[in-house]
Order: structure tokens, then C-alpha cells, then sequence
């Protein structure tokens, strides 16, 4: 599904990611775990087409994808929530689902005719307000809303395009913990044809939710292993849970 | 996002209609006065279109009038061709050069497309000027109306010429409503909310930016052929950039990004030039103050402003 080998991405003399390696099968959860600095959102970038690598390759869906700018990795199927809130602050909610939901059913670009009024995008936009639990303030003004409301859309816009492959850069950070809950249960809800690549710090909704765990520390792979392994994994407890036992929660 | 509410509805209409009421029961003057906003008006929807709706402010719309007008001279006074084909060159002309200045600053917003748009008019400009061949700086005569005796129409007429006119300007209106509320426009609101977002949806944004520019510089080579027909004569000055800028004052006076706002603008504007230089020809300081005012009170414009008290009372209503 998506494969990368010997990525490097350097800022002048500063690496951000050093020579990692990472292959996510299809269907898969994959939790990337570390510390602030080690390079996550980077990698995103990376894979998104948004940052162009120094070194190294990425395939996706079996074909090398490296040369492809942002727009053409998306079209293939790649879809992205992010670390900051990146909506479009100037429209409702329900014009941000239906700007993703017609682009992701080629109506984007027709001319004459209305994508409030064609019955897939509309569908597609109830179905993802349902997901998001939005259904009620649909025509809400984004940039009025509250966090938490514009948390979830950022989540939403990105699911609307219904994606072969999520990446999802922090989705609960910022939030309380009964939003944290419903977002675990939206996550496990997701269907296996979505493969979710997550940036999380919620240890609880990482664990569980997680195939499979990579661990980031200075832009360097330092373990991959199922949840159970990564818990049991002394240097990773080191580096990423520091010094408290357990680590239940490290934001 | 675009919608054509029941109050841009009512005020397109009564902006029509006093238009029309204006040019049949006023004198000789008033035709003129009625003609020289309806141009005014078609330019503003135009800018309105990529700069309200797409966040592209453009200062070379008046370039794109003038490149209309000029190649529908040259085609029909130089070359001789019918008026329709002549028109349809400079509809053309028109329309490629909005296409290629849009291709050209795709990637760029800001104070730099704004920087960018004046130095394509501006280059336009001059190569017009200096073009002897059609008259250079000292403009060029001779154009025609179209002939429509076929169909009992006297476009000659001074009268019949605004309604005709005022045709056209509904039609510029309809045009860009349509493709306002479309996929296409529902995209280009989208690019002015988030351009960044819009790449990561998979939309090829340079791509509906061009288009915009194109579809920007059909109406307002609509607004150069009209106006060639109309005095029958065209100069270097339909393409400078004051023009453009004026253009531009219009559509934030009557409300940046409504559509119907430009058209209110433009009734304002040319009503209060002729009004105030019967007694002063320092007009531009009123124009002036009344465009601080505007841009004081929260930037809406005089039919943006009114919109949002009405939606204020609306939902008071609701409440």
C-alpha cells in the first residue's frame, strides 16, 4: 500500500528525517509515535507531496510517486487532516464538506451546475456530518464555531473524500476527553478500505487503535512493533514515555 | 460561496428598472449617462467575479475592455470584416489575454498579482499607444453598430442602443451568476477561502484560477465592445490603469464579492460625478470620502452593508 525506503529530508545542514524506511499494508492502523521534534508532521509532508524529499523513495499502491506534486497525490487517493486547523474559515460547515465531497466526486470543475443540488455530493455530506456528529450545526459559520466543532470538520473534510489512504497529523490534539472517546469509536468504525496513518499522543486511542506501531525519535526509526511490543520496549519507554512509569498519558 | 438570495433578486431588478426608467424618460444626457454605467457595471461584475469570489483583485480589467474594443476596430474598420466576426475577434483577443495573465499568476496572490495584473495592463496599454497604425495615442474612429434591421431593431436609435445595452448587462449578470453557483465557482470561492486545502482535495487550482481569469475577461470585452459601438471611437485611455483602479473603487463601494453590489456601485459613482461636477471639478474628493466611509464601516460597500442588516434582522426574527 504505501512503501517508503531510505527517506531523508534535510533543511540546510539540519535533518529532519535520516534514511527511514516504513511499509504499511493495506488496511492497516499505523500509530507514529515520538517526541516533539522527531520529524512526524515532516514525514507527512513528505508523503503528501507538500515537502520534496532530499533523498529516498515513495511508493503508493505500487507505483513511485515521488515526482508527483500535491493535487496528483491526492487524486490518486491521499487524503490529510492536520496538526493546526486548516479549514476554509470563511464558509459554513456544510460548504467545507461539500467543497471535499465534490472533489472527490469530479464535480469540481462543471460548470452550470450546482453541487448543493447533485444527490452523491449531497449524500456524501450527510453521511460524513453523521461520522463527524455535525448533522446539527450543518450550516454553522466555521470561523464562529467552537474548537472542538472545527476539530472534528478538520477530520471530516478530510473523510469526505472518502481517501485510500488517511494521514491524520494529531487529530485529537487540543480536545477534551469525551471528544477524545467519540473519536476512538469513529476510528474504529472507519472500514479496513480506509488505511490510517496517525500522528497521536493519546496513549489510550494509540494502543488501541494501532496495528502496528513505528516510534520516531530525531527523524529516525527507532522501533516498529505491535502495540504489546511497544509497550514492552525499554528503549522506546526511555525516549518517548520518558521517566514515568507506565506513561499513560504524555502530551 | 455565492447565492442568488431573493434580495440580490429584488435589487438587480429595481437597479434594471430605474436604469431603464432613467434612459426612457430623461433627455439625450441621461441615455449617455445610463450607457456609461451600464459599461461601468459590466466591468465591475466582472472583477467582481475573480477578485469578490476568487480573491484575484485585478488591475487590468480596463487592458481587457480595451483589447476587445481595439480588435473589434482593427477587425471592422482596418481589415473590414463583418461586425459579428469582428466582435467575436475581440471577444476572443479578450479572452486570451485574461487566460494568459491568469496562467501567468496562478501561483502568485496577493500584492504581487495585484503588481502583476497592473504591469500586463500596463504593457498593453502601451503597445497600443504607440501603434500608428490604429491610431496611436490619438485613438481611432469609425466603428459601426451591430445591423439588426432583420429583426426591426434600430440599434442607432439612442434609446434602443441602452435597452439593448442593459440587454447585455443582464446577460453579464446571469453569466456569472451561473457559473458562480456551479462546481467551477463553488471551487474558486473555495481557493480564495484556502488555496493550500483546495491542492490537498486534489483540485489543479492554477487550473480554475485561469479559467476565472478567462471567463473575467469574456464580460469585460463584452463592456469594450459595447463601449466602442457606443461612441464609436476607442482610445489608449480604455486600457490605462486608473481606469482599472476605478473599476476596482466601484466594486468595493457597492459591496466586494455580491455581485449585485457592483451594478448599485456603479449607478453611484457615475450619478455622483455628474451631479457634483456641475458644481465643482474636485468631484474626486467626494468620490473619495464617500469610499473612506465605506471602507470605514466595515468594508461591505453600500448593498454589502445593507445585506448584512438585513440578514441581522432575519435571524432577529427567527430568534
Amino acid at each position: 500500500m504505501l512503501e517508503v525506503k531510505n527517506l531523508s529530508k534535510d533543511f540546510g545542514g539540519l535533518q529532519i528525517i535520516r534514511d527511514l524506511s516504513l511499509k504499511v499494508e493495506a488496511g492497516e492502523r499505523r500509530v507514529i509515535l515520538g517526541p516533539n521534534g522527531a520529524g512526524k508532521t515532516t514525514l507527512f509532508h513528505l508523503l503528501a507531496g507538500t515537502l520534496a524529499p532530499s533523498q529516498g523513495e515513495i511508493r503508493f499502491d505500487g507505483a513511485a510517486i515521488g515526482a508527483l506534486n500535491a493535487v496528483r497525490r491526492a487524486r490518486l487517493g491521499m487524503a490529510r487532516s492536520y496538526q493546526k486547523n486548516n479549514l476554509f474559515e470563511s464558509l459554513t460547515i456544510r460548504e467545507n464538506l461539500m467543497l471535499a465531497a465534490s472533489a472527490a466526486l469530479g464535480k469540481s470543475g462543471k460548470l452550470f451546475r450546482d453541487p448543493r443540488h447533485d444527490a452523491a455530493v449531497k449524500a456524501r455530506i450527510d453521511e460524513i456530518a453523521e461520522q463527524i456528529a455535525l448533522t446539527e450545526t450543518l450550516d454553522a459559520q466555521v470561523s464562529t464555531a467552537p474548537y472542538g466543532i472545527r476539530r472534528q470538520l478538520e477530520v471530516g473534510i478530510a473523510l469526505a473524500t472518502k481517501p485510500k489512504l488517511l494521514l491524520m497529523d494529531e487529530p485529537t490534539s487540543g480536545v477534551g476527553p469525551s471528544m477524545i472517546d467519540h473519536f476512538h469509536r469513529l476510528l474504529n468504525q472507519l472500514p479496513r478500505s480506509i488505511t490510517l496513518l496517525i500522528i497521536e499522543h493519546d496513549m489510550d486511542l494509540a494502543f488501541d487503535v494501532a496495528d502496528r506501531i513505528s516510534v520516531l525519535n530525531f527523524g529516525e526509526k527507532l522501533f516498529e512493533g505491535t502495540p504489546t511490543e511497544t509497550k514492552g520496549n525499554a528503549m522506546v519507554r526511555s525516549i518517548y514515555l520518558g521517566e514515568r512509569e507506565g506513561g499513560e498519558h504524555n502530551a | 460561496m455565492f447565492y442568488q438570495s431573493p434580495l440580490r433578486t429584488i435589487t438587480l431588478i429595481a437597479a434594471l428598472c430605474f436604469l431603464a426608467i432613467y434612459a426612457s424618460f430623461g433627455s439625450y444626457f441621461a441615455r449617455e449617462i445610463v450607457i456609461e454605467i451600464i459599461i461601468l457595471a459590466i466591468l465591475a461584475i466582472s472583477l467582481d467575479f475573480c477578485a469578490g469570489f476568487g480573491g484575484m483583485v485585478s488591475l487590468c480589467h480596463g487592458a481587457m475592455m480595451g483589447i476587445a474594443a481595439y480588435f473589434y476596430g482593427m477587425m471592422s474598420v482596418k481589415l473590414g470584416w463583418g461586425l459579428t466576426a469582428s466582435a467575436g475577434i475581440g471577444l476572443a483577443a479578450a479572452v486570451i489575454f485574461a487566460g494568459c495573465v491568469g496562467w501567468v499568476t496562478a501561483r502568485i496572490s496577493g500584492i504581487f498579482f495585484i503588481m502583476a495584473t497592473l504591469a500586463f495592463g500596463q504593457m498593453a496599454y502601451t503597445i497600443f499607444f504607440r501603434w500608428r497604425w490604429l491610431g496611436g495615442d490619438d485613438g481611432m474612429g469609425g466603428m459601426r453598430r451591430f445591423d439588426l434591421s432583420a429583426w426591426g431593431v434600430n440599434l442607432n436609435d439612442g434609446l434602443i442602443f441602452t435597452f439593448w445595452a442593459l440587454g447585455i448587462l443582464l446577460l453579464v449578470y446571469i453569466l456569472s451568476a451561473l457559473l458562480l453557483r456551479s462546481g467551477f465557482g463553488r471551487s474558486l470561492s473555495g481557493i480564495h477561502a484556502n488555496e493550500g486545502r483546495m491542492q490537498a482535495l486534489g483540485i489543479n487550482t492554477a487550473t480554475i484560477r485561469t479559467q476565472a481569469m478567462a471567463f473575467s475577461g469574456l464580460m469585460a470585452g463584452l463592456a469594450g465592445i459595447l463601449a466602442a459601438q457606443h461612441t464609436f471611437y476607442i482610445s489608449p485611455e480604455l486600457l490605462v490603469w486608473t481606469l482599472s483602479g476605478e473599476v476596482l473603487l466601484v466594486v468595493i463601494l457597492g459591496g466586494i464579492g455580491t455581485l449585485v453590489g457592483p451594478i448599485i456601485g456603479a449607478i453611484l459613482l457615475v450619478l455622483m460625478k455628474h451631479s457634483i461636477s456641475a458644481y465643482t471639478d474636485y468631484w474626486h474628493i467626494f468620490v473619495g470620502l464617500v469610499l473612506i466611509f465605506a471602507v470605514l464601516s466595515g468594508g461591505r460597500g453600500i448593498f454589502g452593508q445593507g445585506e448584512y442588516w438585513w440578514q441581522k434582522y432575519m435571524r432577529g426574527q427567527h430568534a
